[in-house]
């Protein structure tokens, strides 16, 4: 079994970049729905015996002063309403507020969960984001460059580093691309779950670059073709069942996870899924022919 | 590599086996920790058979998140702006330290987590709250500031009186001054004092005894009995004198010595067992031996210092053991036989009362005078009559503020619980002045706009010191000596963000994502089966082993588990079956070039390392920022991820590879389909 990868070097790379545009396209044009952890507000989850409908809760929670509030069922009997920062007085007041009017004998009001978050909190969290990013960046470069180092013949060895990041940039912005959809049409928000999945995300992506990387390392240091787009054809070859495998079965545990878990992790497993396949691809379908692509360019 | 093949072969098989017995010994550890429980059973399986007394394990759980186990996590910022920037960390700290000692006592939350944490110029604090049902309770107790006030009876009209309220104050009063000097008219004139005071007294209780009110003392009517102290018998008042109530004629008739009085000081020394001794020292013998030894060396120019230095008495040392003036039946029996013996400027014998040792230093001794007298008493009104006050009570300005230090003590009388109160040298003065000018009337003391306790004053204190007896119980006697003493934030806060989780919903996660964990390993488990074959077969046992050690150590090293970090405990299963995939793979491609089984496995190891390492790194890089990133969510994935990562390293190259040593030689040499999944030709 030898799959030509390396032959359509330019198609792959042209699918993947198309991928990227488009998903950079949807990111300025739909953008991200950021979540309370990033704008600050409060997070209401309640259960019903009796779920009313949601222009009622609506209705209710403006008469309480609350703007433009957003009411999400959830579950059987259940509610997610977010709106703007609440005091403790003030939650007191809309719980209150609920509870007199849709609650009773017959319907209990329960409050499941209750978050809110100021506007502190919510800067801290996004300038966090941004440095952990750039950071965890940073170091997967240098550690990259670093493994290797003694690989600088025919591409320099920073520029494995170079385009394991490039493969990594590609995965995040699908996931964003994805989530940007799916917050334009299901009102998906991200929170800092999301983040924490990108930067899962970062991690197992260049992992999965890093494995395709060792072997076409080794059958360079083995000499096993005079040709380099052929030596990497043979590394990708040799690796391509470990990476649809190993995806495989991190999509398996996700899936059930997904399926069975808890709605809150949701959103989380979303992300970290098509993270996941985003990353095998890339490592089989990006990093690889651009890798070919820059020696062509050398000579 | 011929030369390494062959130590392989030789020299590790008894070795190899020494190391699958340690694998078993592990695993078998690990489900011990994991499963205490089952483990005890057996425990007392055997200990019920053999009759030995294994000790059982403890049967302590994992760990679990508020998000698993219900419970708020509350962020307050804390407003430093008025501070320099020296003392704001440590003001900060004392907020801490209140708010702890605020959920932890008024709470009672067994293990809250308080701590605070600085971003850029702002301090926060971090309050996590697990098992909390009503948080709502919490907040409003932790931000609350307990407003302890001094009270005194409000003597000031709500308004002005207006013209015609005043002329029938005046007009009242003037009648009043009128028939008190009519009848000070003929009691110069020599009229007989008791039928005078028949027919003037408005007092209904003495007028009817001639006036005689009987011997009074200092603490009621203390305006007639300063006068009586000043004159003598037969004399009676030639001016109106003017009481709380109205003018009073007034004639003293005889006086008596009162009850003797002493003051002295005490050390005491509880000991276990004897009644209030809360944290004794103590035993019974060591209590005596020490008092013996106090005995032998105090004289009573130091006795002080060893009040200071060893009483037990709650609040003791900070009054320097003072029991101020007391009178008989005030203190225990045996205490008050030794005290009242005793001479001046001397220090007692060892007393033994129930309470424990006592050493006394009598300070000194009076006899106050008690004077029998008779009033002819003329009502007047003051304007309060006329028109009330909106308060009952009025402010004294001594407050929480001025209050040192609270204490729960103990009346030797009637062995009520009480809260002593200790006022710094601002509290003390105004307290001196409030209770000389309101002897013989009430003060209020109200705790957060209540009034807890309305004792009477009998004499100016000047000590500083004061005792709230209300009708506590211990409990709630130490609460509010705990409330007091944390006072006032040192510096307001304001509640920036929370995060509340209900226990059912907590244990719903918890069932769901367990559910999920088990179901995502099955899932692995058969595609391993499936896809690897006998590899995958000891791939899955050695999977299981890898579960039971990540749980076990998740267990013996405190990894909280939240929601998020089993998200990421399931998301490391994937990650050990990769290392796994990844030497299988390498197996099969060294089986199709045609070497054997052995050395096609023992190449696969070697070169599936270096992927393995490198690949898992970076997964490893990004769980290091994680975990920098902060609390909460994030910490709990990246700690369980960057756990389960190092762990399934280890599984993957010591387990798997000590299991495919054991098994691979019952094995021809060569690959067939247990390996490959297709015959070799």
């Amino acid at each position: 079994m030898n799959i030509p990868f390396i032959t359509y070097s330019k198609i792959w790379v042209g699918l993947s970049a198309s991928f990227v545009v488009i998903s950079i396209i949807l990111l300025f044009t739909l953008g991200l729905k950021p979540g309370i952890d990033f704008t600050g507000g409060s997070l209401m989850e309640l259960s019903f015996d009796n779920r009313p409908e949601v222009s009622e809760i609506k209705t209710s929670l403006v008469d309480h002063e609350i703007e433009n509030p957003v009411v999400q069922r959830t579950g059987d009997n259940g509610l997610i309403i977010r709106m703007q920062f609440l005091t403790e007085d003030e939650h007191q007041a809309v719980l209150g507020g609920l509870r007199d009017e849709f609650g009773g004998e017959e319907n209990r009001v329960h409050e499941e969960r209750f978050e809110t978050i100021g506007a502190a909190i919510s800067k801290q969290l996004r300038t966090r984001s941004m440095w952990a990013a750039i950071f965890v960046c940073l170091a997967i470069v240098l550690y990259v460059a670093y493994a290797f180092r003694r690989v600088s013949k025919p591409v320099a060895s920073w520029k494995y580093g170079l385009l394991a990041i490039i493969a990594l940039g590609h995965d995040v912005l699908i996931v964003m691309g994805v989530f940007a959809l799916l917050g334009h049409f299901a009102g998906v928000e991200v929170n800092i779950a999301f983040v924490v999945a990108l930067l899962t995300i970062m991690g197992y992506s260049v992992n999965d670059t890093i494995v395709v990387f060792d072997r076409i390392r080794e059958n360079l240091i083995k000499r096993v073709s005079p040709d380099f787009g052929e030596t990497i054809n043979i590394g990708l070859n040799q690796t391509l069942m470990r990476s649809i495998n190993t995806s495989v079965t991190t999509i398996l545990v996700l899936l059930a996870l997904y399926l069975f878990g808890g709605t809150t992790t949701n959103e989380f497993v979303l992300a970290l899924m098509v993270g996941v396949i985003s990353g095998a691809y890339s490592s089989i379908f990006l990093a690889s022919p651009l890798l070919v692509l820059i020696e062509r360019r050398r000579r | 590599m011929a030369h390494k093949k062959k130590r392989i072969k030789s020299s590790t098989r008894s070795q190899l086996r020494s190391k699958v017995a340690g694998i078993v010994a592990m695993f078998l550890l690990c489900l011990v920790v994991v499963f205490p429980g089952n483990a005890n059973q057996g425990i007392d399986w055997i200990n019920n058979n053999a009759n030995i007394g294994i000790p059982r394990l403890p049967e302590a759980g994992f760990n679990l998140g508020l998000d698993l186990q219900g419970g708020a996590h509350l962020v307050y910022q804390a407003n430093t702006a008025g501070l320099k920037d020296s003392e704001r960390a440590d003001s900060v700290e004392g907020v801490r330290d209140v708010i702890e000692r605020r959920v932890r006592g008024g709470l009672g939350v067994a293990e809250p987590l308080v701590q605070t944490t600085r971003v850029g110029d702002d301090y926060r604090i971090i309050v996590e709250l697990p098992g909390v049902a009503d948080v709502s309770q919490a907040i409003s107790m932790i931000g609350e500031t307990p407003v302890l006030e001094f009270k005194e009876a409000n003597d000031v009209p709500a308004r002005d009186l207006t013209t015609e309220e005043r002329k029938e104050l005046d007009d009242f009063n003037g009648i009043a001054g009128k028939k008190i000097n009519e009848a000070l008219v003929k009691l110069k004139n020599g009229a007989d004092f008791g039928a005078l005071a028949t027919e003037y007294s408005e007092d209904e209780r003495s007028k009817v005894n001639e006036g005689n009110l009987g011997f009074i003392n200092a603490n009621l009517f203390p305006e007639i009995y300063t006068w009586a102290d000043s004159h003598a018998v037969d004399e009676y008042t030639t001016e109106p004198l003017t009481s709380f109530t109205g003018l009073n004629l007034v004639k003293k008739i005889s006086e008596r010595d009162g009850a003797k009085q002493v003051q002295a000081s005490h050390l005491l020394i509880c000991y276990r067992g004897s009644n209030g001794c809360d944290e004794p020292l103590y035993s019974k013998r060591e209590a005596k031996e020490r008092m013996e030894k106090i005995k032998a060396e105090a004289v009573p120019e130091n006795f002080i210092e060893y009040i200071k230095e060893y009483t037990t008495e709650p609040g003791g040392a900070e009054r320097e053991g003072d029991l101020g003036w007391f009178g008989e039946g005030q203190m225990v029996k045996e205490f008050e036989e030794v005290v009242f013996a005793m001479e001046n400027n001397t220090i007692s014998d060892i007393v033994e009362t129930e309470y424990g040792y006592h050493l006394i230093l009598k300070i000194d001794e009076r006899i106050q005078k008690e004077y029998e007298v008779a009033r002819i008493l003329v009502n007047t009104k003051k304007e309060t009559d006329i028109l009330p006050p909106t308060e009952e009570w009025k402010n004294t300005g001594l407050s929480g503020k001025q209050l040192e230090r609270a204490e729960i003590t103990e009346n030797y009388q009637t062995g009520e619980i009480q809260v002593s109160l200790k006022f710094d040298k601002e509290g003390s003065d105004l307290f001196a002045d409030i209770t000389g000018r309101n002897v013989g009337q009430p003060v209020a003391i109200f705790l957060d706009g209540v009034p807890i306790s309305i004792p009477v004053v009998n004499e100016a204190i000047m000590s500083g010191s004061a005792v709230i007896s209300g009708s506590f119980d211990l409990n709630e006697a130490k609460l509010l000596s705990r409330r007091l003493n944390s006072g006032a934030l040192p510096v307001p806060i304001d509640l920036i963000s929370q995060q509340k989780v209900d226990a059912t919903l907590g244990a719903d996660s918890l069932e769901k994502s367990f559910k999920a964990g088990i179901i995502g390993l099955i899932f692995v488990i058969l595609f391993m089966i499936l896809y690897y074959r006998l590899p995958g077969l000891l791939a899955v046992v050695s999977l299981t082993i890898y579960a039971a050690l990540v749980l076990a150590i998740f267990k013996l090293v405190g990894v909280t588990l939240t929601l998020s970090g089993i998200a990421g405990l399931i998301l490391s299963i994937g990650i050990a079956v990769d290392a796994n995939v990844l030497v299988f793979e390498r197996l099969k491609e060294e089986l199709k070039e045609g070497k054997s089984l052995k050395t096609a496995m023992e190449e696969a190891f070697i070169r599936a390392w270096s992927s393995i390492r490198d690949g898992n790194i970076t997964t490893l890089i990004s769980c290091a920022f994680l975990i920098w990133f902060g609390a909460g969510f994030i910490q709990g994935f990246a700690v369980t991820l960057a756990l389960g990562v190092l762990v399934s390293m280890f599984t993957a190259f010591i387990i798997t590879r000590t299991i495919m040593r054991l098994v691979f030689p019952w094995f021809k040499e060569e690959g067939n389909i247990l390996f490959l999944g297709y015959k070799k030709k």
